[in-house]
């Protein structure tokens, strides 16, 4: 009796997703890293994903069609991303994927504009990948972190604290860190804003000291850190506050999320950055309303999600619009209509998550200044949102 | 059951392939290599190539660590400045595989050169620490060394060419990375039986008891550094067609430990051993990703836990296979072969 109570339980199981999964759904893969030295990211991205197209199954999927999330975990690797990229093209061959880095991208981006042509997001803000030329099948779902200085430099051009604004870059000796300094210096000329130091230091370094004195002797107003998740901003910053100096601290994306409010605790007071998307807490933000009824239903133990849980939302409503702006005009969901579609996306509402989208060269340059308060323990706006022209 | 097998001529004493049945399995071995890109999906085409790339890098490091006993922590080093230079020469050159391929061993040779002359002095765990050194060095080289390298961005690299052929997908790789694999191959089995391949395993078993008996001991060091990094350099120019970009992020000390993983998984000192490493360092990790994946469409949540358990498992299988045969897969191979010889007769 046992034994068939187990197996109808077992036969139910199989059955009740190959129903739901009709021959018609659209299919979005991924590689993901779950695992290495991302994961603390990836497992976030992926949820957020996994979740939306939950979410917009939930409500009568993209024109009634069901979309259907393939992924599999990537470590963070690039030969075994690209692994898992060719499985799941051979396998189930989706119209569009989600990659796991920059590195994924560039590697694969050959044969996606040339082969696979699909539709191709990624947890990357890399300004390299934001270029419908090279990359045409690619987009960013977000400002690229050349678009996160710009809006930073362009907060602090209109908020000096003194005659003229001065800031220093602080970045790290990797692709991530390098990426957008050759823009921000270009855009800090343009706007009249003094770049007085660039410092470069290793991911995860913990003496700082020399850094610091650098900061002593330099005195910049703002420093803009990028290219590190943690280590060692928050040694920077206590450094520098031991030495009392008066510098606003800025972060990318990566660094903005609740993990580095944590671990700064009453020093993180004053920290700000830019975060393209609405954070958990905005509760008067209708699309994070939604996502909050979503995950009180299906998670109710979470009592938070992190920003890189709100760009795997983001980056899953994109995929969904590009289908959905496909089958409203009767074409057929293949890379080339998808990037047609994108393209094509106009003050796109989504509920306050971001301002209303558009995209411009495959990438979204939009953002808006935040500054932590370590009573409250969140990020609260202190810009509206910038929009880089 | 294999009986009758006479040696009538030193010819027939001498083949790498000594009896019909070896001849035939390899015969078919070889058969199934050429099939296989016409039959095979994307996919396994795709760690088909991954598989001979780590073959070849993998018998560099069994030359240089497994028979020669100069431990190298600085392989990844070595397969990066030949993926280097391959990818400099055709992006900026065009040039062919007749060049790039042997221009990467070169170098990557010389850079081997340069850090084994530190072996003459030290010998073991020193001698890592020394190839460690190399590793990083590389590494900052390949970052900073911008008019050459690109920087962090590394080079975009054009598909490998030979006359008028181009090769640009996995599948046309696929010819060029069996072909370089198998000659690498055949190459190691053969220098594993002559002078020089033993004046190696002299010098890995007893250095001083090797000099004394004529070997050169700096000579044989350095032949050894050389010959390893020439695998990895091509290796590395392999890896680079089949990446399509070289970043410095692709060789990092990581890759140089999975390297060692590799040779001593498939046995240290055999040529076979480097073929089984590869194999199972590459495929057991997908086989693994395979099985979890299956749990996917079912328990979405559960796929999140399984990925690392993974790793755990593949981490449990590399101690148990040493555990248990700390010889390598390729013992667990000899051991197979030996059984069935006799069988169905136990000696």
């Amino acid at each position: 009796m046992r034994r068939r109570v187990v197996a109808m339980a077992v036969g139910l199981c199989l059955s009740v997703p190959a129903l739901a999964l009709g021959a018609d759904t659209i299919k979005v893969g991924a590689s993901q890293p779950l695992t290495g030295r991302f994961a603390f990211a990836g497992v976030q991205l992926n949820q957020g994903l996994a979740d939306v197209f939950a979410w917009i199954n939930q409500n009568g999927g993209v024109k009634g069609r069901k979309i259907e999330y393939i992924f599999e975990d990537s470590g963070y690797q690039v030969d075994r991303a690209v692994a898992v990229f060719k499985k799941i093209m051979a396998e189930h061959k989706p119209p569009m994927f989600y990659g796991e880095s920059t590195g994924q991208g560039k590697v694969l981006a050959p044969e996606i504009t040339k082969t696979y042509k699909i539709l191709y997001g990624s947890t990357s803000f890399s300004s390299e990948l934001a270029n419908p030329e090279k990359y045409p099948y690619t987009f960013v779902s977000g400002p690229t972190y050349s678009d996160m200085f710009g809006v930073l430099l362009e907060y602090i051009a209109k908020n000096p604290k003194g005659s003229k604004p001065t800031v220093a870059f602080f970045y790290s000796d990797t692709e991530f860190g390098k990426d957008p300094i050759p823009y921000a210096r270009k855009k800090a000329k343009e706007l009249g804003v003094d770049v007085v130091a660039e410092i470069v230091t290793k991911v995860g370094a913990v003496d700082v000291t020399s850094e610091v004195l650098e900061l002593v002797k330099k005195k910049p107003q703002y420093v803009i850190i990028h290219g590190f998740v943690l280590s060692p901003i928050p040694q920077v910053i206590r450094g520098s506050r031991d030495y009392g100096l008066d510098i606003s601290f800025m972060g990318t994306f990566w660094s903005m999320s609740q993990m580095i409010i944590d671990k700064l605790g009453e020093d993180a007071d004053g920290y700000m950055g830019i975060n393209p998307y609405a954070y958990y807490y905005e509760t008067d933000v209708p699309m994070i309303q939604k996502i909050r009824a979503f995950n009180q239903k299906e998670h109710p133990d979470v009592k938070h999600r992190p920003n890189s849980y709100l760009q795997g939302w983001f980056t899953g409503m994109v995929f969904a619009k590009c289908a959905e702006i496909c089958l409203e005009n009767g074409w057929e969901l293949t890379g080339d209509n998808l990037v047609k579609a994108l393209e094509s996306i106009r003050d796109w509402d989504v509920g306050g998550l971001m301002p209303p989208v558009t995209f411009v060269n495959h990438k979204v340059p939009v953002g808006r200044v935040y500054r932590a308060d370590a009573a409250k323990k969140r990020f609260v706006p202190v810009s509206d949102w910038i929009r880089l022209q | 059951m294999r009986i009758g097998d006479f040696k009538e001529t030193y010819a027939a004493d001498e083949a790498l392939l000594r009896t019909p049945p070896v001849r035939f399995w390899m015969a078919a071995f070889g058969v199934a290599l050429v099939v296989f890109p016409w039959v095979a999906g994307d996919y396994l085409v795709y760690l088909a190539d991954l598989v001979g790339i780590t073959v070849v890098s993998a018998l560099g490091l069994n030359l240089l660590t497994g028979f020669t006993g100069q431990i190298s922590l600085g392989h990844a080093a070595f397969m990066g400045v030949g993926a280097y230079t391959a990818g400099a020469l055709s992006a900026r050159w065009g040039l062919g595989l007749w060049l790039t391929l042997p221009a990467a061993g070169a170098t990557a040779a010389l850079f081997g050169v340069v850090v084994g002359a530190p072996s003459l002095r030290i010998k073991g765990l020193y001698l890592a620490m020394a190839t460690l050194a190399a590793q990083v060095i590389a590494e900052f080289g390949f970052v900073h060394l911008e008019p050459v390298t690109g920087g962090i961005r590394g080079i975009n690299v054009p598909p490998a060419r030979l006359g008028p052929l181009e090769f640009s997908t996995d599948r046309a790789l696929y010819a060029v990375i069996v072909a370089v694999a198998a000659l690498g191959t055949w190459f190691a089995a053969n220098l594993k039986r002559s002078a020089p391949g033993r004046a190696f395993v002299a010098v890995r078993d007893r250095d001083i008891a090797a000099e004394i008996m004529g070997v050169p001991l700096f000579a044989t060091k350095l032949q050894a550094f050389a010959l390893g990094a020439f695998y990895a350099g091509v290796a590395g120019a392999l890896w680079a067609y089949f990446m399509k970009s070289v970043t410095p992020e692709h060789f990092p000390l990581s890759l140089s430990i999975h390297y060692l993983a590799v040779v001593i998984v498939g046995g240290l000192g055999t040529v076979i051993g480097s073929v089984f490493g590869a194999v199972f360092m590459t495929l057991v990790p997908e086989v693994l990703r395979g099985a979890a994946s299956l749990a996917r469409p079912y328990y979405p949540e559960a796929m999140v836990l399984l990925s690392p358990l993974t790793d755990v498992v593949f981490g449990g299988l590399i101690v148990g296979f040493l555990l248990f045969e700390p010889h390598g897969l390729a013992e667990i191979w000899q051991r197979t072969k030996r059984f069935f010889r006799l069988w169905p007769f136990v000696h």
